[in-house]
């Protein structure tokens, strides 16, 4: 009974707990779900999720939200391609360049609402915007192929039977856990989460934790887009778009408080994985797609219902 | 014996208080709005000033709707699929044996549910505003694919063309919504939006009926996101279950521009109609400039940001000693 | 003597929260046309039964009874139906509300189902009569200073036209002339007939209104009993339940070192033109009604607002500090007043408010060292006697362990000026106590300590000289041997210090 009740206080807990009883009903009375190759499939798609909700978790952890990330993923999915030189036959310095501008463009959304005090939902909904408007002038509308090999590699490979994206996942998830849990700059962006005022007059500067944690979504949100691109060869407009309200999704689902100051990527880590879950279970179902979104959108609700209540403030 | 510090008219007085700070917004749009008469001296005609109000007229309403949930202190990410189901709904009612009337009341009647059910989860269940709406986004959008796969369904032509056709009904249709939305926030469950979005606790403790001053505000935020999509159908003689999709951007937009605070409890009718406005003269005087489409995107962005960016500036430059 | 029946009652109530037995069976009697004070340290029980008596909790056991009916199932809606009216600590105002709509809110007057905003103007301003407030009843809320804030909250209680007035702490934020309104209107309102709780940590307030006490010590009465005869050293055992001896330390000459702030012409926010020095080793307070530029002062000194000033030397810096952690980084430290929304992160432990300011400097390869934080927080909890699981978030302390923990966390950063405002407001006198001999043993290690405070007698009994605010300026320094209470309000009122003496 204290089992269950301690599991219920700790949403990371309880969401993990939640995946394996999917998973272990999934397993047992659907044909092919506990395959280890539809097991690996999952986790190859949720470490993508994973990535992009990376960066949510902490500006999601700092109190803003990024609505951005979408955007940042394919900007870099289409830029990677037109950016990285013939000359380079690993492909690492376009995927350097590329990872730079992602950064740049959370700079950018960091400086924004750091120093010109626009909310960051507004921020980075301006500059999904922007960017969106941006690609289109400088891409055109076609779809471009990659042809860089570390990309490439990073999409399709799989070292030790793993995919290379779901072990780019882990160490990913071994930065962040540290950068939450084991550095000063977790513990500030936890204090500016919670209550930035007393934060602030308690010396944690907040113009260069904003511009960090934005850079850092900025970061995670292009490597994801790489590695999309990688698994899908292609890159094209809209191809972030779906990962925007996923990212957010996970996170919450995780038991990060939406308002900032309380949670920890240790519960965007199942969280995203239960999406992906859910998702997959949906497509089994096999119905149309309006169903489909019913069903997604239902189930999502039903997920914050038990994980993302917020006490009364 | 009242004393002379009470002004004769209170309630005419709060709003002047309420309002001020305007000023600045008044001169942007009466600017803009020149620069658009000059483009377009169409617009003093009739018919150019209906194609003008009809353009305005469904961001005004979204703009209303995020307003009202922004004054709560939530934001909805919902808006674009309610004005989808709003003309998916009206395409395939209209159609129906109960007509044009049928197909308005089962608009109505599904935005005002969407909106009470959404915050009724808000309100008794203490979910944030943003995820319920994010979550039910997807469910709103899979409603009205089903409803309608693909474009298409029903709408009387002598409807769209009272509605869109070259009489401004619906510049009539708006300032019946503003005189409604006026009277609404002169009630106490109306002042008690901003109360709620203000300080909730401290709302709760005075005895207002926190709750249901939500469910209502969120209810009638449906309602009015949902009649945008009828108001849509209309000018494009059908239904389409994504058409709605731009309008979660534009109703934050408008509602930013018109100084809507992202806090709750702040903002004014005035602020969100000039911000609509200002939004519906910016796509005009953009697309008659020549510019692509998603040049409106860059300049819309960039817009967005200037509009919270330049009060929070020029607040802090005077704040200088 | 006629027995006059008691309006609201509480009949051996118990309540705990998670297992915590915060009353153990407490009574309290409000009778018609008695000020009635409640007394006791924070953590006491005073708020919990408060919300009580307002039904805003239920008792675990025991009842709470109104017109000798015991009520089932209290609710806040049933204690306003019963004329119980309550003015909390937190405000309830909606800052962008005008001052009206505030204080009709939840009973306005309403016709065809609309806000009758001529009805609402009328009694409103008679409710505002009465308590003096004389703005444009159509200014939001927003605008007001938290002192007149308070006093719309006031105002917002009357206007129900309550039979009981429960008053939590109101004068925290008043000036004293706000204060002295309040005192004529409790007079008034207990002559007609209301029956009064009065909650105040300043006895002197007490005394002059209150004429009989509920005296509450770990959820447990410790005197029910009228308050004449009762003098403040004997309110003071029952409240602690020994005796305290004196509240105040006594002051202490220590030697004066270098000068560590020296300013001329420094303006910042609504301070305006002050010149001002202070040395190590010195205890200098900070004065006046509120709201005159004090706490700006304080913080453009610290970097939090822009400041500016024709010359300026701040621990060792020739300009104004751009921000706080340039003013931490020159041994500056802030302890703001409003504890629950600047000075701690409330839902975070107590260990990491405490950890906050210091956190850089417990790094090894980048990394937290756990070990070192573990003893660094044991350290500061053991010298500040900051009892229980570190473990748990700060606003599961009381008042006055709140306080310690905003003070603690800077202790590490060993800082050369201390900025405080008003440390000790809502604090429970144990606690109070602590803090002062707190501060004289920072003005004895050389340290500087600059003291902002609403009580007065604080400033008179600790501090070695006194700046008096009046309308952004700092009207008059007040050296040690010309320290009283009223030199210091004679100052704030803008009266010539000899003139207030005599």
């Amino acid at each position: 009974m204290n089992a269950i009740k301690a599991a219920l206080r700790n949403p990371p807990l309880l969401t993990l707990i939640l995946v394996v009883l999917v998973w272990i009903i999934a397993g047992l009375t659907l044909r092919g779900f506990g395959a280890y190759g539809h097991l690996r499939y999952l986790l190859e798609l949720s470490a993508v999720i994973g990535i992009v909700a990376a960066g949510q978790t902490l500006v999601i952890l700092m109190g803003g939200i990024d609505l951005s990330v979408g955007a940042i993923i394919t900007v870099t999915a289409i830029l990677l391609p037109l950016i990285s030189p013939e000359a380079d036959p690993t492909g690492l310095v376009g995927i350097v360049l590329t990872l730079g501008i992602a950064t740049g463009i959370g700079l950018l959304n960091g400086a924004g609402a750091a120093y010109l005090k626009v909310p960051p939902i507004i921020m980075t909904l301006a500059m999904a915007t922007f960017l969106q408007g941006m690609l289109v002038i400088i891409a055109g509308g076609s779809a471009v192929s990659v042809t860089n090999a570390a990309v490439i590699w990073l999409g399709q490979a799989r070292p030790f039977e793993v995919p290379a994206g779901v072990l780019l996942w882990v160490v990913v998830s071994i930065v962040m856990l540290i950068i939450i849990h084991r550095m000063p700059v977790g513990a500030r962006f936890l204090a500016l989460g919670a209550n930035p005022l007393a934060a602030r007059l308690s010396g944690v500067s907040v113009g260069r934790n904003t511009l960090l944690v934005f850079a850092l979504s900025g970061f995670f949100a292009g490597l994801a887009g790489i590695l999309i691109l990688g698994m899908n060869r292609q890159g094209y407009v809209g191809i972030g778009a779906p990962y925007l309200l996923t990212s957010i999704a996970a996170v919450v689902l995780g038991g990060t408080s939406i308002l900032g100051g309380r949670g920890t990527y240790a519960g965007t880590i199942p969280g995203a994985i239960l999406l992906v879950t859910t998702t997959a279970l949906i497509t089994v179902v096999n119905a149309s797609p309006g169903w489909r979104s019913i069903m997604f959108g239902s189930l999502i609700l039903g997920l914050l219902l038990i994980s993302g209540r917020e006490a009364r403030r | 014996m009242t004393v002379t510090r009470v002004p004769a008219n209170l309630y005419t007085a709060v709003q002047r208080r309420r309002n001020r700070g305007l000023t600045g917004l008044y001169l942007v749009v009466a600017a803009f709005l020149v620069v658009y008469a000059i483009l377009f001296p169409g617009l003093f005609t009739i018919g150019g000033f209906s194609k003008f109000t009809q353009n305005w007229f469904p961001l005004a309403l979204v703009t209303m709707a995020q307003a009202l949930m922004m004054l709560n202190g939530g934001i909805s990410l919902a808006i674009g699929p309610l004005v989808s189901l709003g003309a998916v709904i009206a395409a395939v009612t209209m159609g129906g044996p109960l007509g044009v009337l049928g197909g308005l009341l089962a608009v109505s009647a599904a935005g005002l549910f969407i909106g009470a059910a959404t915050g009724g989860i808000v309100a008794y269940l203490r979910l944030p505003a943003i995820i319920v709406t994010l979550a039910g986004s997807f469910i709103i959008t899979g409603i009205a694919l089903l409803l309608l796969p693909r474009p298409g369904g029903y709408i009387p032509d002598w409807f769209s063309d009272l509605l869109a056709g070259h009489t401004p009904v619906a510049f009539g249709l708006l300032v019946l919504f503003l005189i409604g939305w006026k009277v609404y926030l002169a009630t106490p469950l109306g002042i008690g939006i901003y109360a709620a979005g203000n300080n909730p606790v401290g709302a709760y403790r005075s005895g207002v009926p926190v709750e249901r001053v939500k469910v209502f505000a969120f209810a009638l935020s449906g309602l009015l996101a949902a009649l945008a999509g009828l108001f849509v159908a209309a000018q494009t003689g059908s239904g389409d279950p994504v058409i709605g999709t731009p309008f979660t951007l534009n109703s934050i937009a408008g509602a930013v521009l018109g100084g809507v605070a992202f806090l709750g409890g702040r903002g004014t009718m005035r602020g969100v109609i000039c911000g609509s406005l200002l939004l519906s003269v910016m796509i005009n005087v953009m697309f008659f400039l020549g510019f692509p489409p998603v040049a409106q995107y860059v300049a819309q962005g960039l817009i967005i940001v200037g509009a919270v960016a330049v009060p929070q500036l020029t607040s802090q430059w005077r704040a200088k000693p | 003597m006629t027995k006059t029946k008691p309006l609201l009652e509480a009949r051996r109530v118990f309540k705990g929260f998670f297992g915590n037995p915060v009353l153990k069976g407490v009574d309290i009697a409000l009778e018609p046309g008695r000020v009635h004070a409640l007394l006791g340290e924070n953590g006491a029980g005073k708020s919990t039964l408060i919300n009580l008596l307002s039904g805003a909790l239920q008792p675990d056991k025991g009842n709470v009874v109104v017109d000798g009916q015991p009520v089932l199932r209290f609710s806040p809606a049933a204690a306003r139906e019963a004329g119980i009216a309550v003015v909390q600590q937190e405000l309830s105002l909606a800052a962008e509300l005008s001052i009206a709509e505030n204080i009709g809110l939840g009973a306005l007057p309403r016709r065809f189902g609309l806000i009758d905003y001529r009805a609402l103007s009328t009694a409103v301003a008679e409710v505002c009569e009465r308590v003096g407030l004389t703005e444009p009843l159509d200014m939001p809320v927003g605008d007001l200073s938290l002192g007149r804030r308070q006093m719309v909250e006031i105002a917002k209680a009357l206007f129900r036209k309550p039979r009981v007035l429960i008053l939590d702490e109101p004068t925290s934020s008043l000036s004293a002339h706000e204060a002295g309104i309040l005192a004529g209107l409790i007079r008034k309102l207990r002559d007609e007939g209301i029956a009064l709780l009065y909650i105040s940590h300043r006895l002197n307030e007490v005394q002059a209104l209150c004429s009989h006490v509920t005296v509450l010590k770990d959820g447990v009465v410790t005197a029910d009993q009228p308050l004449a005869g009762v003098n403040d050293e004997g309110l003071v055992r029952l409240m602690v339940g020994r005796d305290a001896g004196d509240l105040f330390p006594a002051w202490q000459d220590n030697p004066v070192g270098n000068e560590l702030i020296g300013l001329e012409g420094f303006s910042a926010g609504m301070a305006r033109d002050v010149n001002f020095r202070a040395c190590a080793g010195e205890i200098v307070g900070i004065g006046g009604l509120v709201g005159q530029g004090q706490e700006d002062f304080l913080l453009g000194l610290y970097g939090a607002i822009p400041a500016s000033a024709e010359t300026a030397q701040i621990a060792g810096r020739h300009r104004p500090l751009k921000n706080v952690e340039a003013a931490n980084g020159a041994g500056l430290a802030y302890v703001p007043a409003d504890r629950k929304h600047e000075g701690l992160v409330l839902p975070h432990s107590i260990a990491s408010n405490l950890l906050l300011p210091s956190l850089g400097d417990l790094v090894k390869h980048g990394l937290r060292d756990r070990a070192a934080e573990r003893k660094r927080v044991a350290d500061l909890t053991r010298r500040l006697t900051i009892k229980g699981d570190v473990g748990r978030p700060v606003q599961a302390l009381s008042g006055g362990n709140q306080q310690k923990v905003a003070l603690a966390k800077w202790l590490p950063l060993d800082p050369s000026v201390l900025l405080l405002n008003d440390p000790t407001r809502g604090v429970d006198i144990e606690t109070k106590r602590e803090i002062y001999l707190m501060l004289q043993s920072f003005a004895r290690e050389g340290k500087l300590v600059i003291l902002l405070s609403s009580d007065t007698p604080e400033l008179v009994h600790l501090c070695d000289r006194v700046a008096v605010f009046r309308e952004g300026r700092l009207a008059t320094m007040l050296p040690r041997s010309e320290i009283s209470e009223e030199a210091i309000v004679g100052a704030a009122m803008g009266l010539s210090a000899k003139g207030a003496a005599a």
